[in-house]
C-alpha cells in the first residue's frame, strides 16, 4: 500500500500564553489520512483549527503531540516539501516585485532545474490569467490576482500534492470557476489536493473526501458521496394542505418545509411515503412531486457545528481511514 | 550531499541573500538612513573646511589639532550608525518577513530554516559590506579635506569594520528569533551602552567581575580600526599580523556563535504570527 500523501495521528496543538498562564487548545486530537490522487476538502468554522492544522503539516509550527507525515516524512523535510505547492490563506508577497520576477525568485528556490525557466513562467501566468500584468508590480494587484499569483506560485515545482488555504477567497465568481477548473485539471493529472474553503458549493463540486473539523475538533471525515448520502426521506410537494389535514400530516411525522399560495412542501419519512400520498389524494390535495431528500454539504455542515455547540466540543465520528 | 544538491542549496542560499539586499536597497529606513549619513558628512565638512581656511603659519598646529578632532568624531559616529544599522537589519530582515507573512511562501519551498537564516545574514552583511565602503570613502575624503594621509592598510579598514557589523548583526538576529523586534533593537542598545561603560571603566571593575563580563559581552574594542589606525603624517602604529589575526578571529568566532545559537532558536520555534 503507498504512503499516504498526508497522514496525521493523534495530532494535539496547544498554545502556551505564558504572560496570561493560559493554554488554548488549537487542535485536539485529529486523526486523518489523505491518499495520493485525491482531492480533500478541510471544512470548519473560523477558529476551527484549519490553518493551523496546514501550518502543522507544512512544518510552519510544530504539533505539541501526535505524529504528522507528508509522503511519510516529517512535516518541513525537504524531501517532503520537495513535493508540495502550498498557497497560504492570505498569500504575501514582496511588493517590490513584479509576477515574473516573484516567480523567478521562487523557482530558483524550489531547486527545480529547467531549460528554459521563462517558458514554464510565462505558461503558470497564462494559466492563471496573469500574463497582461506580468510586468505590473505585485503591490498594484488587486486581491484575486494576488490569489491567482499564489496559485501560480504554488504550481511552479510541479508538485504531487498541493496545499491550498482558501484559494478561491478574494476571486469573482467567474475566478472562482476558473481556479474550480484549474483543480479538477490537477485533479485529472493525478496530483493530490488538500484544500480549505468556506464555500461549500464548490468543495461538493470537485472534493472526493471532506473532514469537517470545529474547535480543534474533528467531527467528521468521509467521502462526498457519504456526506451528500439520501438522508432517508422524500419531498412531497402538493397544491394546498389544509389545516385540519395539516394535523394529520404532522401526526404521521411530517414537517411542512414551506408554504406559498399554490405550493406546499412537505418532508415525510420513506416509511410514511405511501400512507402520507393516499393520505393527502383522500383528503382532496394534488400532489405535484415526489422527491427522494438529498443533504447537502452545507446542511450537513451546519448541522454537525451546531451540534457541536450544543454539546461543547464536538465528538469526532468516522475517523482515519 | 551530492555536488548537485550542494550547488541547488548555494542558489537557495543566494537566492535569498540577493533578496534580502534587494529589499535594503528599497527599504524606507535604510534611505531615511542613508539620506542621514550623507547629511552628516556634509554638515561635518563645513567646519572641517573652515578650519583649514583659516589655518596660518602661526595657528597651523591648533588648527590640526582641530582638524583631526574633526575627522576622529565623524568616525566614530559614523561607525557606532553602522552598528545601529547591522543590528537593525539583522532584526528586521527576519522580523519583517514574519510579521507580513512572506516567510510562509519561501518555507513551503525546500529550504532549511538555516539557509533561510544564513541567506538573511548574508544579506545583513551585503547591504554592510556596501556601507563600509562607503564609510571608507568619507574617511579618506575628509582626512584628504583636512591635509592629512591615512598610514594604515586598506585592507584593515575594510575588514575590521565589516567584522564588528557581523558580529552586532548575529546578536541582533539572536535576539529577534527570541523576541520581539523593538525589544530585540532595545536590548542591543544596552548592550551597546554597557559595553561602553565597562571599557571606559574596566579598571575600576573588580577582577571577579571582569572575567564574566568578558566571556559575555564582546569585546568590541578589539574590532576597532582606532587601535591600529592614526590619521596624522607622523607615526604609524605598530601592529602585527597575528594580533589582526586573533582580533578578526575573535569577532568571527563571537559572531558564529550567536548565528549557530539564532539557528538553534529558530529551528524550534514557529513561524507565524500566532
Amino acid at each position: 500500500m503507498a504512503t499516504p500523501a498526508i497522514e496525521f495521528s493523534g495530532v494535539n496543538k496547544i498554545y502556551q500564553r505564558r504572560l496570561a498562564g493560559v493554554q488554548v487548545a488549537a487542535l485536539s486530537n485529529i486523526s486523518f489520512a489523505v491518499a495520493r490522487g485525491e482531492v480533500c476538502a478541510f471544512l470548519g468554522p473560523n477558529g476551527a483549527g484549519k490553518t493551523t492544522s496546514m501550518n502543522i503539516l507544512m512544518g510552519f509550527i510544530y504539533a505539541s503531540s501526535g505524529r504528522a507525515r507528508v509522503f511519510g516524512y516529517e512535516p518541513g523535510d525537504v524531501r517532503a516539501k520537495q513535493r508540495i505547492g502550498f498557497l497560504p490563506e492570505n498569500f504575501a508577497f514582496y511588493r517590490y516585485l513584479n509576477a515574473e520576477k516573484l516567480l523567478q525568485f521562487h523557482l530558483k528556490l524550489s531547486g527545480r532545474q529547467l531549460p528554459d525557466p521563462a517558458a514554464l513562467i510565462a505558461d503558470l501566468l497564462h494559466k492563471v490569467k496573469l500574463d497582461g500584468y506580468k510586468g505590473l508590480k505585485i503591490g498594484k494587484y488587486s486581491r484575486g490576482m494576488v490569489q491567482r499569483l499564489g496559485i501560480a506560485q504554488a504550481l511552479l515545482g510541479d508538485p504531487e500534492l498541493l496545499v491550498l488555504d482558501e484559494p478561491t477567497s478574494g476571486l469573482d465568481p467567474a475566478g472562482r470557476k476558473e481556479v474550480r477548473d484549474l483543480i479538477l485539471a490537477l485533479k485529472a493529472e493525478g496530483k493530490t489536493i488538500f484544500l480549505s474553503s468556506h464555500i461549500l458549493s464548490e468543495v461538493e463540486q470537485i472534493c472526493d473526501r471532506v473532514i469537517i473539523l470545529d474547535r480543534g475538533h474533528m467531527v467528521r471525515t468521509g467521502t462526498m458521496q457519504e456526506m451528500l448520502a439520501e438522508d432517508n426521506r422524500v419531498e412531497i410537494i402538493v397544491d394546498q394542505l389544509p389545516e385540519e389535514l395539516e394535523l394529520a400530516v404532522k401526526e404521521r411525522g411530517a414537517a411542512v418545509l414551506e408554504r406559498e399560495p399554490h405550493r406546499v412542501r412537505i418532508a415525510v419519512d420513506v416509511a410514511q411515503k405511501r400512507a402520507l400520498t393516499e393520505m393527502l389524494w383522500a383528503g382532496g390535495c394534488d400532489v405535484i412531486s415526489l422527491t427522494p431528500m438529498k443533504t447537502s454539504l452545507e446542511e450537513t455542515f451546519l448541522k454537525l457545528v451546531a451540534q457541536g455547540q450544543g454539546l461543547g466540543q464536538g465528538q469526532v465520528q468516522g475517523g482515519a481511514q | 550531499m551530492s555536488t548537485s544538491s550542494l550547488a541547488i542549496r548555494s542558489v537557495a542560499i543566494r537566492t535569498i541573500a540577493l533578496s534580502t539586499f534587494g529589499s535594503f536597497l528599497r527599504n524606507k529606513v535604510i534611505l531615511l538612513f542613508g539620506s542621514l549619513f550623507v547629511c552628516i558628512v556634509l554638515l561635518m565638512m563645513t567646519p572641517l573646511l573652515a578650519y583649514k581656511a583659516m589655518t596660518t603659519a602661526d595657528n597651523a598646529q591648533q588648527m590640526q589639532g582641530f582638524i583631526l578632532n574633526e575627522v576622529t568624531v565623524v568616525i566614530s559616529l559614523v561607525s557606532g550608525f553602522g552598528s545601529l544599522l547591522a543590528a537593525w537589519a539583522a532584526a528586521d530582515s527576519v522580523a519583517a518577513e514574519m510579521k507580513s507573512g512572506t516567510i510562509l511562501a519561501v518555507m513551503a519551498r525546500p529550504l532549511r530554516r538555516w539557509e533561510f537564516l544564513a541567506g538573511k545574514y548574508l544579506g545583513v552583511l551585503m547591504l554592510m559590506a556596501v556601507y563600509v565602503v562607503a564609510m571608507m570613502g568619507v574617511t579618506f575624503l575628509l582626512a584628504w579635506l583636512g591635509g592629512q594621509s591615512f598610514h594604515t592598510p586598506v585592507w584593515t579598514l575594510l575588514v575590521y569594520p565589516l567584522v564588528r557589523y557581523a558580529l552586532w548583526a548575529a546578536i541582533a538576529m539572536l535576539l529577534v528569533t527570541l523576541v520581539h523586534p523593538i525589544v530585540a533593537m532595545g536590548a542591543v542598545v544596552i548592550l551597546m551602552t554597557l559595553i561602553a561603560v565597562f571599557s571606559s571603566t574596566a579598571r575600576h571593575i573588580p577582577v571577579w567581575l571582569q572575567k564574566p563580563v568578558h566571556l559575555v559581552l564582546p569585546i568590541t574594542s578589539l574590532l576597532s580600526e582606532d587601535r591600529f589606525m592614526e590619521i596624522t603624517r607622523a607615526s604609524l602604529k605598530p601592529f602585527p599580523w597575528t594580533n589582526h589575526l586573533t582580533a578578526l578571529a575573535y569577532g568571527l568566532d563571537y559572531a558564529l556563535v550567536c548565528f549557530l545559537l539564532a539557528v538553534l532558536i529558530f529551528q524550534r520555534r514557529g513561524l507565524t504570527r500566532d
